[in-house]
């Protein structure tokens, strides 16, 4: 199945060839989990993230356990630095 | 030495100007800028004073590293007691004119007294002049600083001064340089007005150095070359935030009913950087202040077709544009996603001399006052005052420059707007000055930022970002935000910007660049900590004289009783009476939040 996924502020250069100004469509198994979805958008170790799932934030522990549904709508968020 | 080691007093009231030395002591125990200026003002005013009379002053003060060559270090901060606050006022500006006014020869600009007309100061070195206003009051600002310009003939003669709203006493009026850099919060323009002191202008040819020039320029090359992340802030400025915070559910929109804006993706860099149908993008280019390798700065133009400018070609040129406070509090604090119409009332922030985020944060409040119908269109005078209204907005926006119509009344600030009509919960302020551009539901920590900012609500006097992004619960938070406070307390005393830190920078790269740039011994964290907590003890005793205490250290009921409606902190108020006393305890203060004699000593504040 095909899940949207939006990347905010500078994780959006991250995104993979041919996506919108921020947003990309990931084909994943119907069985994946969440850390599967993430492993597909190569975003740096070294670039911290939250994972927005249907507008809950998403504890890391819980990214291996979550099954990634049809329609879900996944958001990246970098840190807020202020400004 | 990177202190001129001499201040320029100028008496409006005797029409004196003499040249004193810096006090040294004092720029040992608080550094400069920011923490110096405080210092001067504590000593030399009586807090209590109103903030517009002859009684109050001006301190423009800039860092031992203002105009050196390190990266950013064209910061200075303009001190007083704030007009819209009653509350100490420090108030940072960028561009051009800090690192100019230090390379006249000056650490510090004191303004005292008051003018019976009005006029403007003229600064070539040691060379001082208290000049005839007359011929620019009335004007605004770019209008002014092009009289200058042209009088003086000199292309590298720096401009601070006021517009029409700070000549009328706008409670927000700030204090504008460079044409759109201001040290903008709390009302520094308005006490500006009151003394009837247009503008500085201000030409340097000293330079600035220290005592030991080559070990300074190769910590400068090593600390720069540390500043590896800053592609996205030189590429969407602070402007990038704003679709994180709304995602995150911390956007305030439409006066904090919600913490989520629908618009907010016709307001960020993806919408300034697409072309409008007039072929062109709102943005232009970027910026930079004075030394800076960043250049946040956003320079943007507005769609010549859009309904605020048409025929109107002094507005069709390029200017300082929204950045991510202003896109929210002329954006979504009033639900309004029209890019041009927030960059046209942004125009006129700057050339009539206000703060932005509090003339959006009062348009806010009086768009909810309409919307409750606590005012109406014979109040507003004909304007239907509602939330989404880019024509409202715009026209409101103008009027408040001017200090006319309605607009007197916006340009009280939303407290005194709130209480006049009769609903003062509805007013989003802390000390009177309005929010920034977080929700302290959502952001627990910058939820008690704002309440014990000692200027009033304010994003940028403690760092509790970081740990807010991770978490809603409170543990920890009290803890983050007093040692963020003393943290940047420190950062805005040395004359460099705050954001080299979110590109890479630590805190001890900032403390290299101040041991490398001052004689005595500025290397270790202690002093770094100690001089930051002094500086903010100080300001705090400010406070205390002036009247403000505990009952000034809260947050409107909204915040405290109603959930936030979406996002992470979805139900969530923001739980201040469990963290105010925990930070209280922790900066060594009574439960009525005043510093205790132990904590005085030990600051040597006693």
């Amino acid at each position: 199945m095909d899940i949207s996924v939006t990347l905010f502020g500078g994780l959006r250069h991250f995104l993979p060839a041919g996506s919108s100004f921020n947003k990309c469509t990931i084909g994943i198994d119907n069985e994946a989990s969440l850390e599967d979805l993430l492993q597909k958008i190569p975003i740096p170790e070294t670039k911290p993230y939250i994972v927005i799932l249907n507008d809950e934030k998403v504890s890391l522990e819980n990214y291996a356990d979550i099954k990634v549904q049809q329609n879900d709508e996944v958001v990246l968020l970098p840190p807020i630095k202020g400004g | 030495m990177a202190w001129q080691r001499q201040i320029l007093r100028v008496n409006l009231s005797t029409g004196s100007c003499a040249i004193e030395p810096l006090n040294m002591e004092w720029a040992e125990a608080y550094l400069g800028s920011r923490g110096l200026g405080s210092k001067y003002l504590y000593e030399e005013m009586d807090p209590a004073a109103d903030a517009l009379s002859a009684e109050n002053k001006v301190i423009f003060a800039t860092g031992p590293l203002t105009g050196t060559m390190a990266s950013t270090g064209g910061r200075y901060t303009v001190v007083t007691k704030g007009a819209l606050t009653g509350a100490i006022a420090c108030s940072n500006s960028g561009g051009k004119f800090g690192g100019e006014l230090k390379m006249a020869g000056y650490d510090m600009l004191i303004i005292e007294g008051e003018s019976e007309k009005p006029v403007y100061l003229h600064i070539e070195d040691d060379k001082v002049e208290i000049c005839d206003a007359s011929e620019i009051w009335g004007k605004t600002i770019w209008e002014t600083e092009d009289f200058l310009a042209n009088k003086y003939q000199d292309p590298l003669m720096r401009f601070a001064g006021i517009g029409q709203a700070g000549e009328t006493l706008c409670r927000y009026a700030c204090v504008v340089n460079d044409k759109h850099r201001a040290a903008g919060r709390s009302g520094v323009g308005a006490v500006m007005g009151a003394k009837k002191i247009k503008t500085i202008a201000v030409r340097g040819t000293k330079g600035v150095s220290n005592s030991n020039p080559k070990e300074f320029f190769r910590i400068v090359s090593e600390v720069n070359a540390r500043m590896t992340d800053r592609d996205e802030m030189s590429r969407d400025g602070t402007l990038g935030m704003i679709d994180v915070t709304n995602g995150f559910g911390s956007l305030p929109t439409r006066n904090n009913r919600s913490v989520r804006f629908e618009g907010a993706n016709k307001l960020n860099p993806e919408a300034m950087h697409t072309p409008n149908d007039s072929g062109h993008t709102n943005i232009v280019t970027n910026g930079a202040c004075f030394g800076c390798t960043i250049g946040c700065g956003r320079i943007c133009k507005i769609d010549p077709n859009h309904f605020s400018v048409k025929d109107r070609p002094e507005y069709h040129g390029a200017s300082g544009g929204l950045e991510y406070e202003t896109a929210y509090a002329l954006g979504s604090a009033c639900g309004i996603d029209d890019i041009d119409a927030a960059t046209f009332a942004g125009f006129i922030c700057n050339e009539y001399g206000m703060d932005p985020i509090s003339l959006g944060g009062t348009i806010a409040a009086a768009m909810e006052l309409f919307d409750i119908g606590a005012i109406d269109e014979k109040v507003t005078g004909g304007i239907k005052l509602e939330f989404g209204s880019a024509e409202a907005l715009c026209q409101i926006a103008e009027l408040t420059g001017k200090g006319e119509g309605f607009g007197a009344d916006i340009a009280m600030g939303s407290k005194r707007l709130c209480e006049k009509y009769g609903h003062p919960d509805l007013s989003m302020t802390v000390k009177g000055q309005e929010f920034a551009a977080y929700d302290g539901r959502s952001m627990q920590g910058m939820g008690l930022a704002y309440a014990t900012s000692n200027r009033g609500a304010c994003h940028l006097r403690a760092d509790p970002y970081g740990h807010d992004f991770e978490t809603t619960e409170i543990e920890g938070k009290a803890e983050i935000v007093r040692d963020s406070q003393h943290a940047v307390a420190y950062l805005d005393s040395s004359g460099l910007c705050l954001f080299p830190g979110g590109c890479g920078w630590g805190l001890d790269d900032y403390r290299s660049l101040v041991d490398a740039a001052c004689d005595s011994d500025w290397s270790s964290e202690e002093r770094m900590n100690e001089t930051g907590e002094r500086i903010w003890v100080l300001e705090k005793l400010f406070n205390l004289k002036a009247g403000l205490g505990k009952k000034d250290d809260t947050l409107p009921k909204r915040i405290l009783e109603e959930p936030a409606d979406v996002g992470t902190g979805k139900g969530l108020v923001c739980r201040l009476g469990e963290m105010l006393p925990e930070y209280y305890q922790l900066c060594g203060w009574d439960a009525e939040g005043v510093p205790t004699e132990e904590t005085l000593q030990r600051l040597k504040l006693s």
